[in-house]
């Protein structure tokens, strides 16, 4: 999977660029909206990342000319401006997905694994991770022969959890896509992190093996074992 | 020559006035001039003809015909002491035809007033002015007589001269008077101007003082019931705003980079403590997830700051809706009921259930929320927090509706209570960060409340605790 970043921001398109390839993407990077808008002419990419401030030619008027010329490649749009005209007028303009700055490495990722994805997903009806078993037609949940009872939003923090295992999610994920709140200034962080806490106690505490780890400053991750940590 | 108009004005307001003053007095004076002249003429004029009248009768009874037909004055006439005026009498009688009978010696040869006129002197006396053929002006009165029988025509005149001479001169002094009285009045309508604008001229030079550096100083109020003095007490409640502005602004921007400074020197010294010794990967992870909580902080709190100042600028538009007030607040609860959990406090809610009002739901939330999260915060392990819906009937007034949330902290000192839903504003200093927060949600919230026609106060019962109650326009159910 080939990914374009158009970040004229040095620190932040390095950044990018060593995060996606240590998720084993290939990464090209380029600094101002002409480079940009070259490359993408030149070359084939499955996605781009564009940041709406740009010297030279705005993201959005890359992205527009881009649409015109037809290849239908997902854009995430990257921005400092959250205004809620300032994301129409990006939606507007062609952009698939829309992330406001500073965000939170591990939602990027998220996010470009849902672009790439789209159009692929093939309906689930279970979930697993080592010996814990989601069943999300009866709701069930068991960890190796034991019921756990999880409360509503208990179990869609896991289904979470489980749907993205292995990777990072940070609070603001969990707020956003579990809590469904847009204003990003409400205090939910010791709301998810008690939810998180119940959670562990549930489905970690009586078993050797935990599965639910915290990295600090960033979120949580699901995953069975704690030899290869990100 | 390029002359504007505008160029001309005199540039002070006392110069202005004055020439006003002046123009207007003008004008009147030159009203009351010419028509103090008018009646001053008619008065003389009538008094002349009284005189003429007069004359007129007397002298037709000494006019008789002689022997040769021409009428001739009796010269016994002139026995008779009369006015002055008398001797200027000019005589002529002319017969129905016109013919001249009699001219007196004062007359000789000049017309006095040509051929009569049809009406002339018929039904009584007629009077018109005249001039000679030498140009005299000439009062003039005829009247139709018989004498001895047949019908003449008498006419006496007097010369207008001297009542000329008195219009005239009453008028020439009147002009003369003119601009003195002007020159005056000007004067003292400039005294009088610069008296009444002295104050103004203070009052300008005294706000030139003030600045943004020195707000506190004050205008003085010589009259706090004159005009002046009312335009002085504008000013310096203006001023007294704008002192509060700047000093909530002063405070605001302090606050600020204080609250921005202290996860940024976190980020700094964590880092570079971190790199000083050599440690193991797990040690790295530690420095940096450390300072990740801090650079999170820093967006939420960029983020809080965003969101006051998009209010401030009014560039947030609402979008309201009906919300059923009871099952909206129930919704926030259940958002926050596991800190209360945690802490096992009990969150109860009551009250009317048919309250609804047209709000902006998430802006609504975040009030809510805010107000519940520091009751949790502030309320100890073990407490009540007491959230309700009540319906305030206020009169005839619209009613409002009233969310209540009532917490069993500490409360809050009356020195505080005022400035509680100040930004960055906390009621113990000390309270560290992480417990208290940026101090910002109760801004937030005292905005979002306001921003909805409503309003927030706050309530400490003498028990202790405290109610933080949003009023909000309630819907009109009768519509």
């Amino acid at each position: 999977m080939r990914i374009l970043v158009v970040e004229d921001e040095r620190k932040v398109a390095k950044a990018l660029k060593e995060g996606l390839e240590a998720e084993s993407y290939s990464v090209d990077i380029a600094h101002t909206g002409e480079e940009g808008f070259f490359l993408m002419n030149s070359q084939m990419f499955d996605l781009l990342v564009l940041d709406v401030m740009l010297p030279g030619r705005s993201g959005l008027e890359i992205l527009s000319a881009l649409r015109l010329r037809g290849p239908r490649i997902p854009v995430l749009l990257l921005t400092a401006k959250d205004a809620v005209e300032d994301r129409v007028k990006g939606l507007d303009a062609g952009a698939d997905d829309y992330l406001v700055k500073p965000f939170a490495f591990p939602e990027l990722l998220a996010r470009v694994r849902a672009l790439l994805r789209r159009g692929k997903s093939e309906p689930v009806t279970s979930l697993q991770v080592q010996d814990l078993h989601m069943d999300l037609v009866s709701r069930a949940v068991r960890r190796g022969a034991q019921t756990i009872d999880l409360t509503a939003r208990e179990f869609e923090v896991l289904e979470y959890l489980l749907r993205h295992q292995g990777q990072v999610v940070s609070r603001e994920m969990l707020a956003r896509d579990v809590w469904k709140e847009t204003t990003r200034h409400t205090p939910l962080d010791n709301v998810i992190d008690v939810h998180m806490a119940r959670l562990r106690r549930k489905i970690d505490e009586r078993f050797p093996v935990k599965l639910v780890h915290t990295v600090r400053g960033v979120g949580f991750v699901l995953k069975s074992e704690r030899a290869n940590e990100p | 020559m390029n002359l504007n108009p505008r160029s001309l004005r005199p540039r002070n307001v006392r110069a202005r006035l004055t020439l006003w003053y002046v123009a207007i007095l003008a004008g009147l004076l030159l009203i009351y001039g010419a028509s103090t002249s008018a009646f001053l003429l008619f008065q003389l004029r009538s008094q002349l003809d009284r005189l003429a009248i007069e004359d007129l009768e007397t002298v037709e009874g000494f006019l008789s015909f002689g022997p040769d037909g021409k009428v001739v004055l009796r010269s016994d006439y002139h026995d008779h002491p009369y006015p002055a005026e008398m001797q200027e009498r000019l005589l002529e009688v002319r017969d129905a035809g016109g013919a001249v009978l009699f001219r007196n010696e004062l007359l000789g040869n000049r017309e006095l007033g040509g051929t009569p006129q049809a009406d002339e002197g018929t039904a009584t006396y007629s009077q018109r002015s005249i001039r000679l053929s030498d140009g005299t002006p000439v009062r003039l009165i005829s009247k139709r007589h018989r004498l001895d029988g047949r019908p003449t025509l008498i006419r006496v005149g007097f010369s207008e001269e001297p009542l000329w001479q008195s219009f005239w001169q009453v008028v020439i002094g009147l002009i003369a008077g003119l601009p003195l009285a002007l020159g005056l009045a000007g004067m003292g309508g400039y005294l009088l101007a610069k008296h009444a604008l002295s104050p103004i001229e203070r009052m300008a030079r005294r706000a030139h003082e003030i600045n943004a550096e020195r707000l506190s100083a004050r205008l003085e109020v010589e009259n706090p019931h004159d005009e002046l003095g009312l335009l002085a007490q504008a000013f310096n409640e203006t001023l007294a705003r704008l002192e509060r502005s700047f000093e909530q602004l002063r405070r605001f921007t302090s606050d600020a980079s204080h609250e921005i400074r202290t996860p940024l020197t976190a980020i700094r010294s964590v880092g570079e403590v971190g790199l000083r010794k050599q440690g193991s990967s797990d040690h790295y992870r530690e420095v940096i997830g450390s300072m990740l909580e801090e650079s999170g902080r820093l967006s939420r709190l960029v983020d809080s700051l965003l969101t006051i100042a998009r209010a401030d600028s009014g560039q947030v538009q609402l979008a309201r809706m009906t919300i059923p007030v009871l099952p909206f607040v129930r919704e926030a609860i259940s958002l926050l009921d596991v800190l209360a959990e945690e802490k096992v406090q009990h969150l109860s809610l009551e009250g009317d259930a048919d309250a609804k009002v047209e709000a902006d739901p998430a802006i609504l939330r975040q009030v809510v929320i805010n107000l519940l999260d520091n009751a949790i915060k502030y309320s100890p392990a073990g407490g009540d927090i007491s959230v309700r819906v009540v319906h305030v009937l206020n009169g005839h007034a619209a009613d409002q509706i009233a969310i209540e949330v009532e917490d069993c902290g500490p409360g809050i000192p009356a020195e505080h209570r005022d400035r509680v839903f100040d930004r960055f504003y906390r009621v113990d200093e000390g309270r560290s960060r992480e417990a208290g927060g940026a101090g910002l949600g109760l801004a937030i919230a005292k905005w979002g409340s306001n921003a909805h026609g409503g309003h927030l106060e706050l309530d400490c019962p003498p028990q202790g605790g405290c109610i933080f109650r949003v009023l909000l326009p309630g819907r009109d159910t009768r519509a």
